[in-house]
């Protein structure tokens, strides 16, 4: 029990995911700033942006629908992100103990937050915020299946294997999947499912500032929306870092190697970045269309290659 | 063995004794049924005192002290009337009994002047007749007390106008076709086996007649359980039965014995071959979708409730179509999670619909302050119906998803298509959850309206059944793979291991763990110094009627 809070809390939970999610944060706010010819901020921003919040800054509760929920909603958002974050970071660190999630665990621990966000934008009774909650949910059930069919390729790559430490296994012992042409377009399809679970442009819909002033956030301030910070900092780590996991090889973590870890993350943080400083807001209707069709025909092409063993 | 003789015949005899007392002296009547179900509850918990056994009415008569050797009935007779307990149907029984009791202490506030006449009456009937169906070995005596089901299913609505009426007719029309076609299938079976015993028959699918037969009873099967594409009454019953009725037959019972029947087809007497395996698992995936799909654009809450029955039974479809032992625990756990979190809405939605006299998403919100225990409870069923961790529904429908990928590894065509099956489930299940967002939003969430402002919670005797089976929901979540997984579940589908990996009480504790952190947290922090303000709409004036409609929030689907 000791233990399991250990990995919940302290390694790879909570504190070390969200260090490390602040900090790609920066990186992608920094990188942002150099496409648009601005300075960008300090190194510690997102560490001040959270203390700041959580220290200094007062809470406000709505007038209107439930407040206990509007204040749970952020907590069990931090649980689904670090449960699937120790759940995903565990076999990466090759740490093998009782305490594992099969892939199918994981997959629906990374819809908790999207789910608590929705629940707790509802739960403060704001227009806007139902606004923003109704076009996360049309969001996921755009994304979900495409998602599910990435992770059913790794699983027929496997050989239907779904448990994280065999998929890391077979690759170190073979090639990383993504060294075959089924591999490349999974990787693609991953990509863009990882955009729209974190958010950022051109799925950022739920949030759209300039248009529902941050939709489903609108309503939180002070501690609740420190905690909401925590979940999207996990997040932006724990999710390029699942990519790593089941189609670049995951990491090995001897000598050198500890360099190509870090770089294969920063690799999919940077891509991710780019998409986002490149590309404009979609419509939720043209979300939804992108991954219904396109994402989910290109996810099915690689299944089939996948069959014919490619 | 006495003991099936009195779960049997006491609640019919007194049901049929209640016909006497008149509707005036409800509640007396509901509390006389109340009693005779804690009665025979207790006595169906001790049916896991004995062990399988076959019975036929011969080696019965003499432990019930009748003497009919004098009777010069033909000793073929007697032992065709034969009563199977084994551990399917233990299991079964003691779900109705929960069921039972639940069900009847809400009814005895929400069961009002000029609801359903003869509700009690009907209600003990039903319980007899599902025991009764439960525990029969021989198939027509299985027939007889399925289809008096019908019949009280029938008269659980309550025909007050004329849509409700034409419901009830679709139903009983419905139930009893497809009763009259499991009649085919038991003439069939019983010309090609000699036998009427559920037990003894283990056909293989080969020859056409066979395959009449699987499909007979597979028909009876699915209108009773609510499966596509025999699901229509649902919905309308849903719509327009008292919720308690609901929550009663095509919510648990129905559910139970639709899939208990379902699970003696598929596992017993018959062998399914491959495409038998492919058409189940289509059916299974197109219940979930089609249903689902429907459930979206509904405004009215108790249909859109009778919608995912509907689709919830798609997954246990899909458990028993795989045939692996995985597939059928997976199956009959999904069977007893759907009948306790759905038999649960359907109850909170009688409740908001006692407090409110609505029946649209569009006319009710914000009520979560106001009625908070139904609001919570529903909040946990929404949860588990949708399969959100560590509740049950994530439980069973986890153990469904492995039995699918397990099944790929296999060499026929069902197993190559594994990945569409996972795809639609998983598919279905983010849709339940669409839906179910709109509904805990639409009805609890969102800004209360001016004319619920005196609206209060239930009494308890409404609450309380809420609660427990929310209770229920936890409990069979958090010790899922642990506990009830491989106490209740694998003495009847054989013991496995899991494919995969899911902790569930270890991740329930670190659920409750983060909670208290987080309140800790709020308390340590700036929470001291909160305030309360109305919304911020970026600048507008709040309107007495500014609210975004839940009802509109899959608009966007149905432009698709």
């Amino acid at each position: 029990m000791a233990a399991s809070l250990f990995y919940f809390f302290v390694f790879p939970g909570i504190l070390f995911a969200a260090t490390v999610g602040a900090l790609l944060s920066w990186f992608d706010r920094k990188i942002s700033a150099r496409v648009q010819f601005r300075k960008g901020p300090p190194l510690l921003q997102p560490f001040y942006d959270f203390f700041k919040l959580l220290l200094v800054k007062e809470t406000i509760l709505p007038k209107q629908g439930s407040p206990l929920v509007f204040l749970l909603a952020p907590v069990l958002a931090v649980f689904g992100a670090a449960m699937s974050g120790v759940f995903i970071l565990l076999p990466l660190f090759n740490i093998t103990t009782g305490f594992r999630g099969d892939l199918l665990v994981i997959f629906y621990l990374l819809t908790v937050p999207s789910f608590s966000y929705i629940i707790g934008a509802l739960a403060s009774g704001n227009p806007l915020a139902a606004v923003g909650g109704s076009r996360e949910m049309k969001l996921i059930l755009g994304y979900e299946v495409t998602f599910l069919l990435v992770i059913a390729g790794v699983i027929m790559k496997c050989g239907q294997h779904f448990d994280l430490n065999t998929i890391i296994q077979t690759q170190q012992d073979g090639s990383p999947f993504i060294g075959s042409v089924s591999g490349v377009i999974l990787f693609i399809v991953a990509i863009f499912c990882v955009q729209a679970k974190l958010a950022l442009v051109p799925f950022d819909m739920p949030e759209a500032e300039a248009e529902i002033t941050e939709g489903i956030f609108i309503e939180y301030s002070g501690a609740a929306y420190a905690m909401i910070k925590l979940a999207k900092y996990i997040m932006f780590f724990i999710l390029p870092a699942f990519i790593v996991a089941l189609l670049m090889g995951g990491f090995n973590l001897h000598g050198i190697n500890i360099l190509w870890a870090v770089l294969k993350v920063i690799a999919v943080v940077l891509l991710l970045t780019l998409i986002k400083n490149t590309n404009p807001r979609l419509k939720i209707k043209q979300a939804i269309k992108f991954f219904m069709i396109w994402m989910n025909l290109l996810a099915v092409i690689a299944l089939v290659l996948i069959a014919f063993g490619l | 063995m006495d003991l099936i003789f009195s779960l049997i015949f006491l609640p019919v005899a007194v049901g049929l004794l209640l016909f006497l007392i008149p509707d005036k002296f409800r509640t007396v009547k509901g509390i006389i049924a109340l009693l005779i179900i804690i009665n025979t509850g207790l006595l169906s918990a001790s049916i896991y005192t004995f062990g399988n056994q076959v019975l036929n009415l011969g080696e019965i008569s003499p432990t019930l002290g009748l003497d009919i050797s004098d009777l010069n009935i033909s000793p073929h007779f007697l032992e065709q009337i034969s009563f199977n307990q084994d551990s399917l149907s233990r299991l079964i029984i003691v779900f109705i009994s929960l069921f039972a009791f639940l069900i009847a202490l809400y009814s005895l506030v929400y069961i009002k002047e000029g609801r359903v006449r003869n509700y009690y009456p009907f209600l003990l009937i039903t319980l007899g007749c599902a025991y009764g169906a439960v525990l029969s070995d021989n198939m027509l005596l299985f027939l007889a007390f399925w289809g008096a089901l019908g019949l009280t299913l029938y008269k659980l609505i309550h025909g007050h106008d004329e849509e409700s009426s034409a419901t009830a007719k679709k139903t009983l029309i419905l139930i009893g076709a497809s009763d009259s076609i499991m009649i085919l299938g038991i003439a069939i079976i019983w010309k090609m086996t000699g036998s009427l015993s559920m037990t003894e028959t283990s056909l293989q699918a080969t020859n056409i007649l066979t395959v009449v037969a699987f499909f007979s009873l597979l028909i009876g099967s699915f209108t009773k359980a609510g499966a596509f594409p025999f699901h229509t009454w649902v919905p309308d019953y849903a719509q327009c039965a008292p919720a308690s009725s609901s929550a009663y037959l095509p919510a648990s019972l129905d559910k139970l014995l639709g899939i208990y029947f379902l699970a003696r087809i598929t596992t017993g007497m018959f062998k399914m071959s491959d495409w038998m395996s492919v058409l189940l698992l289509s059916i299974g995936v197109i219940s979930i979708i089609a249903a689902v799909m429907m459930a979206l654009v509904q405004h009215n809450y108790k249909r859109l409730l009778g919608f995912h029955a509907v689709s919830q039974v798609g997954y246990m479809i899909l458990g028993f179509a795989l045939g692996s032992m995985i597939g059928v625990a997976a199956g009959l756990f999904h069977m007893v999670n759907n009948a306790i979190y759905k038999s649960g809405l359907f109850l909170s939605a009688g409740s908001v619909e006692y407090r409110t006299g609505k029946e649209e998403i569009d006319d009710l919100g914000g009520l979560a302050k106001a009625m908070p225990v139904t609001f919570i409870s529903t909040l946990i069923f929404a949860m588990s119906i949708s399969g959100v961790p560590p509740f049950n529904g994530f439980a069973s429908k986890w153990m469904i998803y492995q039995g699918i990928i397990d099944f790929g590894s296999g060499p026929g065509i069902a197993s190559k298509l594994w990945v569409l099956w996972l795809a639609l489930a998983v598919l279905g299940s983010a849709l339940t959850l669409a839906s179910f967002i709109k509904l805990v939003g639409g009805i609890f969430l969102s800004r209360r309206r001016p004319e619920f402002a005196k609206v209060r919670e239930v009494p308890v005797l409404m609450w309380l059944p809420q609660a427990v089976l929310a209770l229920i929901c936890v409990v069979f979540g958090v010790f899922a793979t642990g506990y009830v997984v491989p106490k209740l579940f694998m003495p009847v589908s054989g013991t496995f291991a899991f494919v995969g990996f899911w902790n569930s009480s270890l991740v329930s504790w670190l659920v409750i763990v983060s909670i208290l952190a987080g309140i800790i947290v709020y308390l340590a922090s700036s929470l001291k110094r909160f305030r309360t303000e109305d919304s911020f709409i970026g600048g507008e004036k709040i309107q007495d009627r500014t609210q975004y409609a839940t009802t509109e929030f899959y608009k966007t689907f149905g432009e698709f």
